[in-house]
């Protein structure tokens, strides 16, 4: 038994550590983001993938606490790497020596007798237990009345009525974790261990508690919940508001973040060139100008994407529709050998693959796992957008097909389409050789419908845009500087009689992006390609829209003027005065942009998900080699094929 | 492995996936992974509980003691249920 350090000085000297533990759905987080508001730091839990949020309060006497908030688990023995991690952190074996002073187990007040199945795990670690019985609104809503001090004695440790929705009893909990401190552990009842005697025992006593302190209105079995499943489960109904749903996410995460990210954008512009002009003529300025404030930019430009498809996986989350659309995508998803959870992972796939791999870490087999990581960066992310919109924009006739979508929208939503049915065949095939094995049966609680609590929301958002904002930006910024530095030395001679479009489009040439490009000018020519395409494509391994900013600086219009750009474009000629780009290569080109793994940030993410170090590296190498080699298949086919049809 | 709570007739006995939909059972065995078996007793689906199926699609819905639960249906062959008497049809 770990006795508690003299508690008098915890939270003074040094912080008080208590670890917050439920089931999925109980309020958890919405518990911790209000115990902590924006004081959080995310990370990863020391050598595997699991996220680590941690946050901090201060009482108003001055004692501190810092909170970990522990993965969602059922049970402490179901050996998923959630809970596993869990366990670890509460036996005090975790790498990172984290041990927790207090344990604050959240009890879903409506689901007691489940809930007390895990609550009464941890009770026999032999350390101080708070219980946190959330949702008490809910249940008295219900007719469910709960005797507190009975529980409190029947369990032995501190119960707290709370609303974590509402904010209701929060003082209550954060003085009874430092009075618990000072408690004795609950005595253990029960081994902790999987077999099924002991849970038998656990659910005897369990339901002996219950009769003792919970008495109820006859339960009936129609659940406002279960008035809203009628519709969201419906054999046709269900699948129809999914579409629905889906539908306006992806409308959102487009079209109401495009306003903010033209804002961002000019906002970025106009401070960088503002500075600019108090720098003296040189490198400097260019490398503040074009290096650092176009990285900030390119950094910046993602966030109202990346908040506003967190805010929807938020509020789908918690209002329980979530567990329902993982539960209609099971179907399809298990035809290509992954889980209903991998659906998720590859939605925010469409937004950016990065959060997307992030969001992996909710399926529990490992092999599932993988296989969604290795697909996820095929969905075509926002990124791969301004590529779309610049090819299309200047090679696709607006033909109307039918009222309301033309040829540019057809060829948008055909990109869209070719990555995400490969993904889902890239799948079944890795499941089928790489990741040969058993898919894991499908086990999901379905959750009752409830409001989001808006301020959990925002913290969420916020907590999710710093994860994106120090993981990628940092790479994505450093990169971009790299990349200046590789476009810029060495220096072209100064040439009085180019103009500076010229003169700029010499000094590519000259530099050793320009040379790399030249280099490797016979490998993208089959594609039908020149050199300048390919440093494009080269510098845009940094992230893919830098592809049309490094088009705009070869061509010498600037990296924000699309317009021109695209004139410039139609206009370029190779040496015998045929165009360099043809509608045919511009499809070439799209496609090899659907397939190819341009992103720097993305690999980044791969290797540390996918179990890190030489392992992380190797699934990380093998995702970017098949994709390139698949983009690189793929645009020839189409150059080939398109040929073969008569298209220039 | 059969517990004496719902030992009652053996040839009563039969998969989940067979109950009719709105029928009650109670469970008598459970035959799965070590994981998957210590995910649905922590879950509320343990030998003796009383499950009522609400809904069958390509998998099952199912309810113990308030929660709602889905089930793959390879899974819910291997549980091995006792309908009760007053539901069976």
């Amino acid at each position: 038994m770990n006795a508690p350090a003299a508690p008098a000085r915890l939270g003074h000297d040094r912080p008080l550590r208590v670890a917050i533990i439920g089931n999925p759905n109980t309020g958890k987080t919405t518990l911790f983001n209000a115990l902590t508001g924006l004081r959080q730091r995310v990370g990863n839990f020391a050598g595997v993938t699991v996220e680590r949020v941690e946050g901090a309060f201060t009482l108003g006497d001055g004692r501190r606490v810092t909170i970990l908030d522990l993965p969602g688990s059922y049970s402490l023995t179901a050996g998923s790497p959630d809970e596993q991690i869990a366990l670890e952190v509460l036996l005090k074996r975790d790498a990172s020596h984290w041990d927790p002073d207090v344990v604050l187990v959240v009890v879903d007040a409506v689901h007691l007798d489940r809930n007390l199945f895990l609550a009464s795990q941890v009770c026999e670690l032999g350390l101080p237990v708070v219980i946190a019985l959330n949702q008490i609104d809910v249940a008295e809503s219900q007719g469910i009345a709960i005797d507190i001090p009975e529980l409190i004695h029947e369990l032995g440790v501190p119960v707290i009525p709370t609303v974590a929705s509402r904010g209701e009893g929060l003082d209550p909990l954060r003085n009874a974790c430092f009075t618990a401190a000072a408690l004795p552990a609950p005595t253990p009842r029960f081994a902790i261990d999987a077999s099924a005697e002991t849970s038998l025992a656990r659910h005897k006593w369990i339901g002996e508690v219950i009769a003792r302190t919970v008495t109820r209105r006859a339960r009936s079995l129609d659940t406002p919940s279960d008035t809203i499943d009628a519709i969201a489960l419906h054999r046709v109904g269900g699948p129809l508001l999914f579409l629905v749903i889906m539908a306006l996410v992806f409308q959102a995460v487009f079209s109401w973040a495009a306003p903010l990210q033209d804002a961002i954008e000019s906002l970025v512009l106009t401070v960088g060139s503002r500075v600019g002009d108090v720098l003296p003529e040189g490198d400097l300025r260019s490398l503040v100008v074009d290096g650092v404030f176009a990285g900030v930019g390119s950094v910046l430009v993602f966030l109202p994407q990346i908040a506003i498809l967190f805010g929807f996986i938020g509020i789908l989350e918690q209002s329980g529709y979530m567990a329902r659309a993982a539960f209609l995508m099971d179907g399809l998803m298990r035809r290509v050998g992954l889980h209903g959870k991998s659906f998720i992972p590859m939605l925010s796939g469409y937004a950016c693959a990065v959060p997307g791999i992030m969001a992996t870490r909710t399926i529990e087999d490992p092999k599932d796992r993988l296989a969604t990581i290795m697909v996820v960066p095929l969905m075509s992310c926002s990124a791969r957008l301004p590529v779309y919109t610049l090819l299309i924009g200047t090679f696709i006739p607006a033909l109307p097909l039918i009222p309301g979508l033309d040829l540019q929208g057809a060829t948008m939503l055909l990109m869209y389409l070719l990555g995400t049915v490969t993904a889902l065949a890239i799948a079944a095939l890795f499941r089928k050789t790489l990741l040969r094995g058993p898919v894991r049966p499908m086990i999901l609680e379905l959750p009752p419908y409830r409001w989001p609590a808006p301020k959990s929301l925002m913290v969420s958002v916020w907590q999710r845009c710093q994860v994106f904002l120090r993981r990628a930006g940092t790479v994505i910024l450093s990169l971009s500087i790299v990349l200046w530095a590789l476009a810029t030395y060495p220096r072209a001679p100064e040439d009085a009689t180019r103009t500076a479009e010229q003169q700029q489009e010499a000094q590519l040439a000259h530099s050793v992006l320009g040379r790399f490009g030249k280099a490797i000018e016979p490998a993208v020519a089959p594609l039908g390609y020149d050199w300048k395409i390919g440093v494009s494509i080269v510098a845009s391994f940094a992230a893919r829209e830098v592809f049309v900013s490094t088009m705009g600086t070869i061509y010498g219009v600037g990296g924000e003027d699309d317009a021109a750009l695209a004139d410039r474009l139609r206009a370029e000629t190779d040496a015998s005065g045929a165009p360099v780009y043809t509608p045919l290569i511009a499809v070439g080109l799209m496609v090899f942009y659907v397939y190819a793994l341009m992103c720097m940030s993305t690999i980044a993410v791969t290797v540390r998900e996918a179990g890190g170090g030489r392992i992380g590296w190797r699934w990380a190498t093998i995702q970017f080699v098949y994709m390139l080699v698949l983009a690189y298949g793929a645009a020839w086919l189409v150059l080939v094929i398109g040929r073969a049809l008569g298209f220039s | 492995m059969t517990l004496p709570v719902a030992s009652n007739d053996p040839s009563c006995h039969c998969p989940l996936l067979d109950t009719k939909q709105g029928s009650e059972s109670t469970v008598v065995a459970i035959a799965c992974g070590e994981s998957e078996a210590c995910r649905l007793r922590a879950l509320g689906l343990y030998e003796g509980a009383t499950v009522s199926v609400i809904g069958k699609r390509h998998c099952l819905l199912v309810d113990v003691s308030g929660t709602r639960l889905a089930l793959g249906s390879d899974l819910a062959t291997g549980i091995t249920v006792q309908p009760r008497a007053a539901s069976a049809p």
